[in-house]
């Protein structure tokens, strides 16, 4: 397989008037199959992970709990905040299996805070800093987090020795121990780089992604683009592994930096679907003729206008499929009947920048938080930072609440996990 | 799996297939497994040890149940009824041991454990009755263990980070206490390290028969 930098370097041209990539993990129709308690009712927090900006409260990350069940007299309000004490470029976050902890990392470092959310889930508490990441694996940046039997596999974005984009992932025990490590493949096609992970168990099927490192996601947007060398150090692969023995399979040619990585909820279905974030392009990953093939099958936006999707989220039928485009700020919905021909049936702007898109189970209740890198966010009056619930009837995306995370001195809103009060650990 | 392990595995499945006609059937593996010692099966962590009980009531350190044979161990209560849970590792097991008895290289070299995280209905008695002839002395020993109480498992449940939740149920005047989790079991090595750990979807016996193979394969 031919890598596709040109694509990249294309694209970093047409960004000088625009912004950037990235993005996130996961709501409760698109966690690990491992994760069995999920959410089918009505949750009752929206767990954010925050980005810590200087001048604003503490300035450190922190994990924000917020209130989302209407039937509270607190609906809408933000519980209380665990600052981890430092600044770190928080990004993403994981739960374990048995849903007790959740996991939760930066890209500008190489460690991992566990809280606990079993023993109070309305009250979250930091119990464990795991710090032996880059020491053990050489990885830096960790990424996602994606529950497997009673261990945790991390992705990490970039790596400690020349913080580029060749990296690995990394697997702990649910305690935090490490366990070992497994380099993104460089041969047969392969880029090296990483950024989600997919498990598909009753196909024994691991797919990842590709993103970018250390040097380029940590830069300011706006030397980035004008880098033609660093726009080519953009991944522009996709891997299935043999899950059972951790090793890769097969590479995909995904040009554009695939990021998110849905399969499918719906039993009997086979297929994962992306977004790859630089062209704009939806890919489905699907068994054909006994082997795993990726194929281009939508477009999303106009791709001249580089609207940066950033964000997907499945419907747990597998018919719907939510996008968060960063740049223009909107929020839309594919109708999935057809995976091998995505069609785009609606659309909303949402904020002035948006990058999560959250949904409950039932798909009625849809979160957006605004957030994507810190040097990549907009400036001025465009920087806002949110977490907007919307009730979804199938038609219309309707404000439901908003929490303004400047105004409540909480920093950039990222990623989100849901919570319920029933989930205390007995 | 070895063709060897293969043929000893179908062998043994026509030799269990009566028991398990009013069991959880064994759904096809939806996948060709890797070869055994085509891969790693890292150390996780090291299983717990603690105070149980035998069918006899005696108690016993769970180490000796965990070391010098590779153990395979599910933790399950007797009263379960979902068909993906702990019913599930009946038949596997079944089919785990009757390929094991099988075969030369593993019928010294395995055992089977059944732990029980209900001591307050699973007592000694109530795990000889759910084991019936499968406590039965052979090759491939099956252990059927209990505790003496919630304070004696709760190390155990921890140290292997299995989730249980009690919820009380009452309606209509009764009291019922419902237990929920999530299927796990575990691939100990003869040095008392966990070295796999099956949901119901890896937990099937050509999985488990490969990774005893892998573990074998090890220098």
């Amino acid at each position: 397989m031919m890598r596709h930098r040109t694509i990249a370097v294309a694209l970093g041209c047409a960004w000088l008037a625009t912004l950037g990539v990235a993005a996130a993990a996961a709501d409760e129709t698109c966690n690990s199959p491992y994760i069995t308690k999920l959410i089918k009712g009505q949750e009752d927090y929206v767990y954010v992970w925050a980005l810590g900006v200087e001048g604003v409260g503490d300035g450190s990350d922190k994990l924000v709990t917020i209130d989302v069940n209407p039937k509270s007299k607190t609906y809408g309000k933000v519980l209380g905040s665990v600052s981890v004490g430092t600044r770190g470029e928080a990004h993403h976050m994981g739960l374990t299996d048995d849903r007790r902890f959740i996991w939760a990392g930066g890209l500008s470092e190489a460690k991992i805070h566990v809280f606990d959310i079993g023993t109070d889930p309305a009250k979250p508490k930091l119990v464990q800093t795991i710090t032996d990441m880059a020491d053990k694996s050489g990885y830096l940046g960790p990424h996602t987090y994606y529950a497997l039997p009673g261990r945790m596999l991390v992705q990490a974005l970039s790596n400690t020795k020349d913080k580029g984009g060749v990296t690995g992932m990394a697997l702990y025990s649910n305690k935090g121990e490490f366990i070992a490590a497994y380099p993104m493949p460089t041969d047969n096609g392969g880029d090296g780089y990483g950024y989600d992970l997919a498990v598909n168990a009753k196909k024994n099927v691991l797919l990842t992604s590709s993103f970018t490192g250390y040097n380029n996601y940590m830069r300011p947007l706006g030397d980035l683009i004008k880098d033609a060398e660093a726009m080519k150090k953009f991944g522009n692969t996709m891997v299935a592994w043999d899950l059972k023995a951790m090793k890769p399979k097969k590479v995909f040619a995904v040009p554009g930096a695939p990021l998110e990585i849905r399969w499918s909820p719906k039993a009997g279905d086979n297929w994962a679907i992306t977004a790859a974030a630089l062209t704009s392009k939806l890919w489905l990953v699907k068994e054909d003729k006994g082997e795993w093939q990726a194929k281009e099958v939508g477009t999303i936006g106009d791709p001249a206008k580089i609207p940066l999707p950033v964000d997907i989220s499945i419907t747990r039928d597998g018919k719907g499929l939510w996008v968060n485009t960063f740049m223009d700020g909107t929020t839309r919905y594919f109708d999935l009947s057809n995976p091998g021909a995505p069609k785009q049936t609606y659309a909303k702007v949402t904020g002035k920048q948006v990058n999560m898109v959250s949904q409950s189970w039932d798909g009625k209740r849809v979160y957006v938080t605004s957030s994507l890198l810190a040097n990549w966010d907009k400036g001025g009056a465009d920087n806002e930072q949110f977490l907007r619930g919307f009730a979804w009837d199938g038609k219309e995306l309707k404000p439901a609440f908003e929490v303004d995370f400047i105004k409540e001195k909480l920093g950039r809103a990222h990623h989100m996990k849901l919570g319920a009060r029933s989930l205390k650990s007995s | 799996m070895s063709r060897a392990g293969a043929a000893a595995l179908a062998l043994a499945w026509l030799a269990v297939a009566p028991a398990l006609a009013h069991e959880p059937v064994i759904a096809p593996l939806g996948f060709e497994p890797p070869a055994p010692g085509t891969y790693t099966l890292h150390r996780i962590m090291a299983a717990p040890d603690g105070e149980v009980l035998g069918l006899d009531g005696r108690p016993q350190p769970l180490a000796r149940f965990t070391h010098e044979r590779i153990t395979v161990l599910g933790l399950i209560y007797t009263t379960c009824i979902d068909p993906d849970g702990c019913p599930r590792t009946l038949p596997v097991f079944d089919a785990i041991r009757a390929g094991a008895r099988a075969s030369p290289t593993l019928r010294d070299r395995l055992r089977l454990v059944t732990l029980s995280f209900d001591p307050e209905r699973d007592t000694p008695a109530a795990m000889r009755g759910y084991a019936g002839a499968r406590a039965e002395a052979g090759p491939v020993p099956w252990h059927f263990l209990t505790t003496r109480s919630a304070r004696a498992l709760a190390p155990l449940l921890d140290g292997f980070g299995q989730d249980v939740r009690t919820t009380i149920v009452r309606a209509e005047g009764t009291r019922r206490r419902e237990i929920s989790h999530v299927l796990k079991v575990f691939l100990i090595d003869p040095a008392g390290f966990v070295r796999e750990i099956y949901d119901s979807t890896f937990l099937h016996p050509r999985t488990v028969l490969n990774d005893v193979e892998t573990l074998l394969l090890e220098p």
